[in-house]
């Protein structure tokens, strides 16, 4: 009995010092045996077939942790902040867009602990101190192959000049600022996203207004691709995964992939979170290389796992955005300046989606 | 029918007011209680939240409301949205007026069916309705194809005010043709008859006799239906261009986006009073004389 008892408590102080092992290196993918049984983690994300790829990429976390996965969405910050204020957060990991974690840093979100997450084989510059990439995409310049037989465009410059490129234009305009068309916007007039100023949205925004007032402002992935697939705009300024599923269904649009921009969906945990260890285990998890396979398969995202070969069609290859060639031609938003300058440029935003 | 509605109605002893106010004075409170709570509690207390944010966020004041009518966009937008408003309820009435008045003078099977091809459209979510109106009236969608088959030159619908008011008012002519019928099957078309007799031509006595009955009809429908379009949000997204953009996509930006909830708040209130003006602007018109209309 006595002996049965030592061994016991020498097999748990094994299984301890395992588990705290673990925790010390942690390993993307993995997660110890049972290490969360009895607990439960609520992953929020924006839904459909994005959040049902990103559960079955959490299977094996699932499975292997014991852990019981609650599923809610679709993300919206001021409802994290309502959770936030009210000292009662219910959500433990959240997938948000590119800006909040940036935004809400230390405010809304917590700084992770990156000795418990391995992010040795995340893409370079996608880590924030209180985010890793969920997955990647692009936006991309999408034109109607029929319309530009032997001169397409190559490049934003191409996209807002009417002149030599004949053609109505079709951008995102779903209400949040997109930064990204301002600076592709600001591409075109010859300015650097480096080194963008306050004055250059007003640059940008005039080279909006420039494309004159039968400009199309999609307000959802599923209106831009309805634009592709109906022909009803001649070039598009488009999500890769919407471009892909338009071209699959026949539209005659081929990308122009110079100065494409690199977006992602950020992963992130809520300050007052009741259990912060879990939470980056399961982050961990999430950004391991077979989950991040699962991932690309089942929702055609690009995975953030250097390593990750999904198999997917040729079609989803080609929207596939981390190959060496297309991430040479990437730019990644100046996220510091939105940051600074983010309700000014929305004002700004607003008022030319607003028709002023 | 409209016998038959009459000489029920004569049979069925009356039940006066006095006796409704003991009934109430009674037990009547608790039958509408919990729909008084549900609205205090769902209704009430966020717009009190609201209002109370756009006074105490970032600071007390003023200052929301300062911005909100400093900024050009802001009161452009809030003019569009009533004038969208008045145009989609102008749009439902014209076209539910004759069809509510139709259901009241069809046999009960037909009318059953006017029935259904109102309520249909409920039964469908509003975001798949909408998108089935981008089809239609996309630049080559198919009333444009049309239009060109027989040689026109196409009419832009889509991202246009007009496309937008055709979408809104697809969505909210039931409310419109309800109200309408169940004011308009009360009306004793005998008294159609007795004009016509008394030497009235079918305009006059439909000008004099008919559409006054209809009044409280029309307001009841127009109210509802102005005010809900108010509030619009996913249809003219979806159908509008920027120039058609309406004060609930500038609410969610400042509250989703930005969360700006001062800001936000600021621009519900504003858009809340500056409704309640509106209606007891015309509140007048809704008291019509009842001299011809009287029914006792």
């Amino acid at each position: 009995m006595k002996t049965n008892i030592g061994q016991m408590a020498a097999l748990g102080l094994l299984m301890v010092t395992t588990a705290a092992l673990a925790q010390s290196k942690p390993v993307a993918g993995e997660v110890a045996e049972g290490s969360l049984k009895g607990k439960t983690l609520t992953f929020v994300s924006y839904g459909g077939i994005y959040q049902d790829g990103q559960i079955a990429a959490l299977k094996e976390f699932v499975d292997k942790s014991g852990v019981t996965l609650l599923s809610d969405g679709p993300t919206e910050i001021s409802k994290l902040q309502a959770q936030v204020e009210s000292g009662n957060v219910t959500w433990d990991v959240v997938d948000t867009g590119d800006f909040p974690p940036y935004v809400y840093c230390g405010k809304l979100f917590q700084k992770l602990d990156f000795s418990k997450i391995d992010t040795s084989n995340i893409p370079e510059g996608q880590i924030s101190e209180c985010s890793v990439p969920a997955m990647n995409y692009g936006v991309v310049l999408m034109y109607n192959t029929e319309k530009y037989k032997d001169n397409p465009p190559k490049s934003w410059k191409d996209f807002f000049d009417i002149e030599k490129f004949p053609g109505s234009r079709a951008l995102e305009g779903s209400g949040d600022l997109s930064g990204g068309m301002i600076e592709q916007a600001l591409l075109a007039a010859g300015g650097s996203v480096e080194n963008m100023t306050v004055a250059d949205i007003d640059k940008a925004i005039e080279k909006v207004r420039s494309l004159g007032p039968d400009t199309i402002f999609w307000k959802t992935g599923a209106d831009s691709q309805q634009l592709a697939e109906s022909g009803e705009a001649d070039m598009i300024a488009m999500w890769t995964g919407r471009a892909m599923t338009a071209v699959k269904n026949g539209a005659k649009y081929t990308p122009a992939w110079q100065d494409w921009l690199v977006v992602m969906d950020q992963m992130t945990i809520p300050m007052g979170v009741k259990d912060p260890d879990a939470a980056h285990a399961l982050i961990n998890a999430y950004v391991g290389k077979s989950a991040q396979e699962i991932l690309a398969k089942t929702t055609s995202y690009t995975p953030i796992h250097k390593d990750a070969k999904p198999e997917v069609d040729e079609i989803t290859a080609a929207f596939m955005t981390n190959t060496p060639d297309k991430l040479k031609l990437g730019y990644q938003q100046n996220i510091k300046f939105w940051v600074e300058n983010f309700e000014v440029a929305n004002e700004k935003w607003n008022a030319l989606m607003a028709g002023n | 029918m409209a016998t038959r509605a009459i000489d029920s109605r004569d049979t069925v002893p009356a039940v006066t007011a006095d006796d409704r106010r003991r009934w109430f004075r009674g037990q009547a409170f608790w039958l509408v209680a919990p729909a008084l709570l549900l609205l205090v509690i769902c209704l009430g207390l966020p717009l009190a939240i609201v209002t109370l944010r756009s006074f105490s966020e970032p600071r007390w004041g003023w200052q929301n409301y300062a911005w909100f009518f400093g900024t050009p966009v802001n009161l452009t937008v809030l003019q569009r949205t009533f004038a969208i408003s008045a145009w989609v309820t102008l749009v439902c009435l014209v076209a539910g007026y004759p069809y509510a008045y139709v259901m009241t003078a069809v046999g009960p099977k037909l009318r059953l069916i006017l029935i259904l091809c109102v309520l249909v459209p409920f039964w469908v979510s509003g975001v798949v309705r909408t998108l089935a109106w981008v089809i239609l009236l996309q630049d080559s969608g198919v009333i444009n194809s049309v239009i060109r088959a027989v040689g026109l030159s196409p009419v832009k619908l889509i991202r246009t005010q007009t496309g937008v008011v055709i979408g809104m008012a697809q969505v909210l002519l039931p409310f419109m043709i309800l109200p309408l019928y169940s004011v308009m099957k009360t009306i004793d078309l005998r008294l159609m008859q007795a004009a016509r007799s008394l030497g009235a031509s079918p305009a006059r006595a439909f000008a004099q006799v008919y559409l006054p009955l209809s009044l409280p009809g029309v307001y009841a429908g127009a109210i509802i239906v102005f005010i809900l379009a108010l509030g619009f949000y996913i249809t003219p997204a979806l159908l509008g261009g920027p120039r058609s953009t309406m004060l609930s996509t500038l609410i969610q930006n400042q509250v989703l986006s930005l969360l700006n909830w001062g800001r936000g708040g600021a621009m519900g209130v504003v858009l809340l009073i500056a409704t309640f003006v509106l209606l007891a602007l015309a509140a007048p018109l809704s008291r019509q004389p009842h001299k011809t209309g009287s029914r006792r």
